[in-house]
């Protein structure tokens, strides 16, 4: 298993974070933490959501790009390497 | 839009629908739903009444699979938007447009477990590309062009809208976009791949001495089958097809060896197996097609052409991602290839590995049915297909030279998709040819669609190829479970005859194989539906198989 932070910009709509969940579970990733945040200067939302998978990474990451609300999806390292500091 | 008087969102929902190309729609009214049924009478836009959503759905997939466009259906809210689900996924597991409207309850009860109400926007976020509550009448035209977008735009898919009751009756007050500005049907431009892939796969093929071609679903949903004809004309290359890729290559061409994987022919999966390069082409390596993942194709590199970023490396690592547009990038990197000597010996292994159609006794052989069926068919016939046994021989032994002439529930092997999906084709191609190729436990499962056919005098084909069996099953039980057979007889079937006869359709059952040809011939020149009952014994098997978790060379053969 390995821990991932995701930096995730997304339209702030009632459903989307619904939507991120359910994508991650189904493709077998587990959520253990999830932030998100009104922008008020980009009028979006700021998501970091923390994963733990087996599988690479990129697996979910292109599967969140697809969806419709999310604007921008990374990988954050510096958030990585703080919580395994 | 500026108009004289208010509309509400009922009949903004029409207009919308119009401006986007929409003559047909397939439904089922209900309660939730109801101020769109109403505003459908003053709509130029002609509904087909199904007889169950899940139907209405099914015609929804094969009117767009037919035809490369958007297929819409309506439901009620509750079951009705439950009864959607199973076609929904469907077009989602295999890509295609539709746009699903459903009615909601009111806005005032949403999420007090009122009277047919259910949180299908919840439901839907597994089966669609997308999905949408509209909660707010003067959003609801902006949404309902998304919806079109999104369906069609890339990897397409089904999107939802969910409508509650209040909002469709409401009057729309502001924020209209004037229809003109929306061009419909307008795709987001898809980008050629970076010149450097380009070349990084032409060095690939120039270096290879046994490509094969690998062609998916992806090449007819982007409408490129021209583009792929005109690749295989310069590259002359040995290629298989995917189930959903049948079509997009000429069945003529001497160097295509028939579908691959699971059910795939001995010549092709052998290919594959032999194969140091492998130009995969709108396909998505999945398990039907591979067998065993490590063992598929374990000694080639792979060229990977394909709309959908998420598909690449998902299951096969490759060496060259060509993404976007289809059509630009295959004439980019079509070049000629100096591989005369694997050419020759694949058109050897097609020569060796050809179908025998000999088959001892009176008793019917669907295979050599299903290949007269496809000899003497009229041009242009669509054929759909149910799951199972007989649609595995109508893949094989049919020969399609269009990837819209042969709708089939490919991902999701959806039982009683071929009945509603030859409706929709119907309706989508008046002047074409329907033939269902349906078996007996798979027909039941949309058997209502039958009142559609009567309703709408559409003259549907139906060749039922009649086991009493849940045919594939019954072959796992036997091959895999020691013969144990479980649930899979189906000896106390209907008369069938005698249940088309009772929706109008004329029909007939024929049990020995001198029968099939003056049967076959009855029933394409007859004028209206028509129901061919095929009895096979029960102990027919489909060959070659290749077993779960298994490499492809490794199939058995009977």
């Amino acid at each position: 298993m390995n821990q991932y932070t995701l930096k995730i910009t997304a339209h702030d709509r009632p459903t989307v974070l619904e939507r991120l969940l359910q994508v991650s579970r189904y493709r077998g990733f587990v959520v253990t933490g999830i932030t998100a945040l009104p922008n008020a200067r980009t009028q979006l939302l700021d998501i970091n959501l923390m994963v733990n998978g087996v599988q690479p990474i990129d697996y979910l990451t292109k599967q969140l790009d697809k969806l419709i609300d999310i604007s921008d999806v990374s990988i954050d390292n510096s958030l990585l390497m703080r919580s395994s500091a | 839009m500026a108009t004289e008087q208010a509309q509400t969102g009922a009949s903004l929902l029409f207009n919308v629908l119009e401006h986007h190309g929409v003559q047909h729609v397939f439904g089922y009214p209900g309660g939730a739903i109801m101020p769109i049924y109403d505003a459908l009478c003053d709509s130029k836009i002609k509904h087909f009444l199904c007889r169950h959503e899940q139907g209405a759905a099914f015609s929804a997939v094969g009117y767009a699979r037919a035809a490369n466009k958007v297929g819409v259906c309506f439901a009620t809210s509750g079951p009705g938007a439950t009864n959607l689900i199973t076609g929904l996924a469907d077009a989602m597991a295999d890509s295609i447009p539709v746009v699903a409207i459903t009615g909601q309850v009111p806005t005032a009860v949403m999420g007090s477990d009122a009277f047919q109400e259910i949180d299908i926007f919840g439901l839907s976020l597994a089966c669609t590309k997308h999905s949408f509550q509209v909660r707010d009448v003067n959003q609801l035209e902006q949404v309902l062009h998304q919806a079109f977008a999104i369906a069609l735009d890339g990897r397409q898919g089904p999107v939802l809208v969910d409508i509650p009751k209040d909002i469709q009756l409401a009057a729309v007050t502001q924020g209209l976009v004037a229809l003109a500005e929306v061009n419909p049907g307008e795709q987001q431009r898809q980008e050629k791949a970076a010149q450097q892939d380009i070349s990084a796969a032409q060095a690939l093929l120039a270096e290879a001495k046994r490509p094969v071609l690998y062609v998916g679903g992806g090449v007819g949903m982007a409408d490129a089958v021209a583009q792929l004809r005109s690749f295989m004309a310069i590259t002359d290359l040995p290629s298989v097809a995917t189930l959903k890729g049948l079509g997009a290559i000429d069945p003529q061409n001497p160097h295509y060896l028939g579908m691959l994987g699971m059910h795939g022919t001995k010549a092709a999966n052998l290919a594959v197996q032999q194969c140091d390069l492998l130009i995969a082409v709108g396909a998505r390596f999945d398990d039907r097609v591979t067998g065993k993942l490590d063992l598929f194709a374990a000694n080639a590199k792979v060229i990977h052409f394909d709309i959908d970023r998420a598909e690449i490396n998902k299951l096969r690592s490759v060496e060259v991602a060509l993404l976007g547009d289809l059509k630009q990038n295959l004439a980019a990197t079509a070049m000629p290839l100096n591989i005369d000597a694997w050419r020759t010996q694949c058109r050897q292994m097609r020569q060796e590995m050809s179908w025998q159609y000999d088959h001892p006794g009176d008793s019917i052989f669907a295979p050599a049915v299903l290949k007269q069926l496809s000899d003497t068919r009229p041009k242009n016939s669509v054929i759909t297909t149910d799951v199972g046994q007989h649609q595995m021989w109508s893949a094989q032994h049919i020969l399609f030279d269009d990837p819209k002439d042969f709708l089939t529930s490919g991902s999701m092997g959806t039982m009683g998709f071929g009945l509603p999906a030859g409706i929709g084709a119907q309706i989508s191609r008046p002047q074409d040819t329907v033939i269902v190729v349906s078996g007996d436990g798979s027909f039941m499962m949309n058997v209502q669609e039958l009142s559609t056919i009567k309703r709408f005098g559409l003259p549907v084909k139906i060749v039922l190829i009649d086991n009493n069996k849940l045919g594939m099953v019954r072959q796992w039980q036997d091959l895999f479970f020691d013969g144990r057979l479980s649930e899979t007889d189906l000896s106390d079937n209907p008369d069938f005859v005698m249940l088309a006869n009772a929706f109008n359709i004329k029909a007939k059952m024929i049990t020995q194989k001198t029968e099939v040809a003056a049967a076959l011939n009855e029933m394409l020149t007859h004028q209206g539906p028509y129901l061919l009952q095929v009895k096979i014994d029960a102990a027919d098997n489909v060959w070659p198989l290749v077993p779960p978790n298994t490499g492809n060379d490794q199939m058995m053969e009977g």
